[in-house]
């Protein structure tokens, strides 16, 4: 009888101990599958990242183009109309280089 | 207590530590996770920020480049236009010769440079002397100066600033496109004023004049 109960006793705590393997291998399974969860997310950002730079590079160069088309057509119109009214103006001018050369001003 | 008790409690006990641990674990797991997520909020946001640091420069780069180019683009017309002016200039040289400019006769455009660079000769140091006026093969050949006409200049001199110079004609001849060189008949004391000369001696203060006068409807 005695006998009996000692090793429902024995049984019982060795069924707690595998208990308790089990839970704490679980445990590290938790953690484990935690730490490749972290390594994927790092990984998923750094990739994410490549991209992000190439987005926002673009958006900044495409703004930066844009503006300076507009700096050119301006440029362009202004260099036509300086130069019409260089040509309007170079007849006189090369007079007024005349008189400065030829000792007259 | 019974035996029945006993087992149970131990199995009780195994349980309520199995939970624990088990929690625990994914307690710290969900911690892990958080500040992992919270890691590479703050890195992504930061990231950012730097990009954007960055693509901002780039486009500021982009525009002072396309302001330099728009002012070269001025600068090219302007260029352009004092060149022209300039070659215009010369190319009319040969109408002066011809026409005269101004009412005044290129014989006496000639007479103004050599009173000229007498008077720099004079207010040089010297005083007396005999000065000689070299001219281009063209101007000698066409006799636009002729030796009573530099007997009037030199009275002119003397007279007005109270020296004792006398100019002749050199037999010497310049390559240039027109005007005159006076120098001592020593060789030690020379004024430049053909065309070419002054054209290149005034030419940073002519450069601005010039702008002025081929753009000022824009400044007006």
């Amino acid at each position: 009888m005695v006998v009996e109960a000692l090793k429902s006793i024995r049984e019982g705590e060795e069924e707690g101990r595998k208990l308790i393997e089990e839970a704490k291998e679980r445990a590290a399974k938790i953690l484990k599958e935690a730490e490749e969860e972290v390594k994927r997310l790092k990984e998923k950002a750094r990739e994410d990242e490549k991209s992000l730079a190439r987005e926002i590079s673009d958006k900044y160069a495409q703004e930066g183009k844009k503006e300076e088309k507009v700096i050119m057509k301006n440029a362009e119109a202004e260099a036509e109309k300086l130069k019409s009214i260089a040509e309007s103006n170079l007849d006189s001018t090369i007079n007024f280089v005349l008189e400065k050369i030829l000792g007259l001003r | 207590m019974g035996v029945k008790e006993i087992v149970a409690r131990i199995e009780g006990e195994a349980n309520a530590e199995r939970e624990r641990i088990v929690s625990e674990a994914k307690e710290n797991a969900n911690k892990k996770l958080e500040e992992a997520r919270k890691e590479i909020e703050l890195q992504k946001k930061r990231f950012i920020e730097a990009e954007e640091k960055r693509g901002v420069e780039e486009k500021e780069r982009i525009i002072r480049a396309a302001r330099l180019n728009a002012r070269k683009l001025r600068w090219k017309v302007e260029e352009e236009m004092i060149g022209k002016a300039l070659e215009g200039a010369t190319k009319r040289i040969k109408d002066v010769k011809k026409e005269g400019f101004k009412g005044k006769s290129y014989s006496n455009i000639l007479t103004g440079l050599i009173k000229d660079a007498a008077m720099s000769i004079i207010a040089g140091g010297r005083a007396g002397g005999e000065l000689e006026v070299m001219l281009s093969e063209e101007d000698a050949a066409a006799s636009f100066v002729k030796p009573d006409g530099l007997k009037k200049i030199a009275d002119e001199i003397n007279q007005d600033r109270g020296v004792n110079v006398r100019l002749s004609l050199s037999g010497e001849r310049i390559r240039s496109a027109g005007g005159v060189i006076v120098r001592g008949k020593e060789g030690n004391i020379e004024v430049n004023n053909t065309f070419e000369q002054r054209m290149a001696r005034f030419f940073t203060s002519l450069r601005g004049e010039v702008l002025k006068t081929l753009f000022t409807t824009l400044s007006s």
